[in-house]
């Protein structure tokens, strides 16, 4: 359902409850962030739980020292009350370490939920349009997105290489020696390879002068104002509840 | 100031005049000078050896070559009469298409219907007149309506290229420059890309650089001939060039149709054709059945003997199931056997998983389930540059050997001397084959190799090296797997083959047996050799 929301309306509207997120340093803001996003995500899109979590594993990792501090010393860590301090609401009744891990891992669902709904090409196409974006730099992120999976099969390919000069298969998890062994060789390839596709985007007539046309532009739908209305009410009600004083 | 005025007569699609190519530091152009002219729905081929300049000729057509590749270009270019300087290269792409040899290079990573639409979008026109354009170059190429929305990653080689196609069709220039299209493509998709791009268009001008002929070159006017410092050795209709260079072709590595190889083997004879050809069945349709000998004996060498199997085996697989590193299971229930000194055919359409099977074979993937036995064995990647690490030709060998002596001795063995300082990468693609084959048999670590497309983008002197220098390899009691689409070179080198497709082996016998079953290769998505009309012709004419 949310893959068919308008790439920059939800865009926005990521970006408003993200700022809520960050503005409002309350525990049950992020809970209630976390268990609406991760609900979007695994019953509105059926999105794997598993993927989800996978996706949250290294925003986990960031926001593990807060808690561990706050659970193992029963203290909390300068940095976190700093942070707790500047929010422009902040509830002091809760954990601060807590409240920053949960805060962590809200804005990788919200993140997560971004990504993981929205066609990278109706985005860029929709920034072309309505933002301005220009196309040789909209191309350039087409081009990217394109270079990423080559760029892992050229690498799966020179380890290949090193295994078959080592005599034995190579390992499923790379280490540090082999990761700087592969770096030279990967940049390597993926300059050439950028500067062959941006030949060949050129002789394809990008860059050219004149308007160009921007076709299958998502449009906004009546669904994208109702979507954002509901949004926009969740949150506002949300807020209403964490801030109103008790 | 360059005159931005097209000329009076009627212009031709593009005309070089003593154009010639330089590249930064070199002391000689990579070709040129060039005279040449194309006029509408022209279509032209452009022959030559590797290196010779046929792909940089292409690139300063639109002024890619110097505006964004380094280099110089002198002479004069006029497309549709106009200086090619008149505009950047991207204003070109409303008069000229530009087909690449590499799908992925054109493609840049959107929908099929985005890609095909995007030089269209460039030219600023209405969406509905895009939209009608994308339909038009879909339903040219046929392509399905429901490829409309995938994303071009998930489509195969040979539909990547289709797709490829599609979007320079859809640009409806005046001229279409194609760079090798083919050179990655099993032959039933090479067929098909070639019939496609040569459907006759009395408006647009073709100049093409393809080193696959035979299927090719019924359908091109005019072909043109670049020797080995890129000038132009000769020009002419297909029919009587062949015949009249084909000394001069065979004598510089540049490729020819088999027809004119056997045109020349009865010339040779005394049997001499009214017409020249340039297809076997041009030539079958006439020849009297007393030039037998001179067929069978032109069959033979390109048929290659049986052995007998009695080699101990090498490296054998059990009930395998293969993946490609990381990734999901290709091929299952794979039971295969090499022996020493033996050369085994791996063949196979597009992602069949024959690059997988070479890398399991070597021992260098592990197996999804099944048993491998024998020593590890070495692989000549598709792409060379993928095993080169050290910075020059000589320590690329060290590496191998840390003998400098015995280094420079490979070396000399491999062709390679007199560019033991160049840096691997800078090697021309027939050097860089050879490189990766002297450092995997620098050593006797390697007593199998799988060779994976070892003929990709090579002229004939190169392909004829190679197969020199598998033999050799042979002849040292070397087992070698060869993985390749090209039926011809698998008949001429290898006693067995392998065919697969459907997720497995679909055949393992004799090459001469499997290349002749019609029904297997038709499954597998292949095509017979070019050679085998004239296997059916001696058949006939000794059953009669």
């Amino acid at each position: 359902m949310l893959t068919t929301i308008h790439p920059l309306v939800k865009l926005a509207l990521c970006l408003i409850w993200l700022a809520a997120c960050l503005a409002v340093f309350d525990l049950r803001l992020q809970i209630a962030t976390i268990l609406i996003a991760a609900t979007a995500l695994v019953l509105l899109d059926r999105i794997s739980p598993f993927l989800v979590l996978s996706l949250m594993l290294p925003f986990v990792l960031f926001g593990f020292g807060f808690l561990t501090t706050n659970l193992a010393c029963h203290q909390e860590a300068d940095f976190a009350r700093h942070i707790a301090e500047h929010a422009l609401f902040a509830a002091p009744e809760w954990s601060v370490g807590l409240t920053l891990f949960l805060r962590t891992i809200a804005i990788g669902l919200l993140s997560a939920l971004f990504v993981l709904t929205t066609d990278p090409g109706r985005f860029v196409r929709a920034l072309m349009a309505h933002a301005r974006l220009s196309p040789q730099i909209g191309y350039a992120l087409f081009s990217v997105l394109q270079l990423v999976p080559e760029l892992a099969a050229e690498a799966r390919q020179i380890r290949l290489a090193h295994a078959m000069k080592r005599g034995r298969p190579p390992r499923r998890w790379i280490g540090p020696i082999e990761t700087a062994r592969l770096l030279i060789p990967v940049l390597a390839f993926a300059i050439r390879r950028a500067g062959r596709a941006a030949i060949a985007l050129e002789a394809r007539g990008l860059g050219s002068s004149g308007k160009r046309t921007v076709i299958n532009v998502p449009e906004i739908r009546r669904r994208d104002f109702v979507f954002s209305a509901a949004t926009i009410a969740l949150l506002a009600l949300l807020l209403a509840v964490v801030l109103t004083p008790t | 100031m360059h005159d931005s005025r097209p000329t009076r007569e009627i212009a031709a699609a593009v005309a070089y005049d003593a154009v010639a190519v330089r590249y930064p530091y070199c002391d000689r152009p990579a070709v040129g000078p060039v005279d040449l002219a194309l006029c509408r729905g022209e279509r032209v081929l452009l022959l030559g050896p590797s290196g010779s300049g046929k792909s940089s000729l292409l690139l300063a057509a639109t002024g890619l070559i110097p505006r964004s590749i380094p280099g110089e270009v002198s002479g004069a270019i006029r497309l549709g009469g106009m200086p090619v300087e008149s505009r950047v290269p991207a204003d070109w792409s409303r008069h000229v298409a530009f087909a690449f040899q590499d799908a992925d290079l054109t493609l840049c990573g959107m929908r099929v219907e985005d890609e095909i639409a995007f030089a269209v979008e460039s030219r600023g026109l209405p969406e509905p007149e895009v939209a009608a354009c994308v339909s038009a170059a879909m339903q040219r190429i046929g392509i399905p309506d429901a490829w409309r929305h995938r994303r071009t990653a998930t489509l195969s080689g040979g539909e990547k290229q289709l797709v490829a196609l599609a979007a320079v069709m859809a640009q409806e220039g005046a001229l279409l420059l194609v760079d090798e299209p083919t050179a990655h493509l099993a032959p039933q998709a090479a067929d098909q890309l070639h019939r496609l791009l040569l459907q006759r268009d009395p408006e647009q001008a073709i100049l093409l650089v393809d080193h696959r002929l035979d299927g090719l070159i019924a359908a091109i006017d005019r072909v043109v001939m670049l020797d080995g410092a890129g000038q132009v050795l000769a020009e002419g209709l297909p029919h009587a060039l062949f015949r009249d260079q084909h000394r001069a072709l065979s004598e510089r590595g540049i490729w020819s149709p088999i027809a004119s190889h056997l045109d020349a083997a009865l010339i040779a004879a005394g049997v001499v054709l009214d017409a020249p050809p340039l297809t076997l069945d041009e030539i079958f349709a006439s020849l009297p059945t007393q030039a037998r000998p001179i067929v069978s004996a032109f069959v033979a060498e390109r048929i290659v003997a049986p052995t007998h199997a009695n080699a101990r085996p090498l490296v054998r697989l059990e009930s395998a199931d293969c993946a490609p590193f990381l990734g999901p299971t290709v091929l299952r229930n794979v039971s295969l056997e090499i022996g020493a000194g033996e050369i085994l055919g791996i063949l196979g359409p597009n992602g069949a998983g024959k690059s997988t099977l070479g890398a399991c074979l070597a021992g260098v993937l592990r197996l999804k389930a099944g048993r491998r036995s024998g020593p590890i064995g070495g692989i000549a990647f598709q792409k060379p540059e993928t095993q080169f690490t050290e910075g020059s030709v000589l320590e690329e060998v060290m590496a191998a050997i840390r003998d400098r002596g015995k280094a420079t001795e490979i070396l000399a063995r491999w062709g390679l001397s007199h560019v033991s300082r160049t840096h691997p990468y800078q090697l021309s693609q027939g050097q860089k084959r050879r490189l990766a084959l002297a450092v995997l048999t620098a050593t006797g670590h390697w007593p199998l190799l799988v060779l994976d497309e070892p003929l990709a983008g090579l002229d004939a002197n190169g392909a004829a090296a190679v197969e020199r220098d598998i033999e050799r390899l042979c002849r040292d009691g070397r087992a070698v797997a060869l993985i390749t689409h090209d039926m011809d070179f698998a008949l001429k080198v290898c006693p067995r083959a392998i065919v697969v497709g459907d997720g497995g082996i679909l055949a393992d016998g004799p090459t001469p047996l499997l290349l002749r079953d019609e029904a297997l290769l038709a499954r597998a998505g292949l095509r017979p050799p070019a050679i085998a009309p004239a296997m059916h012709w001696l058949e006939r004419v000794t059953a009669c």
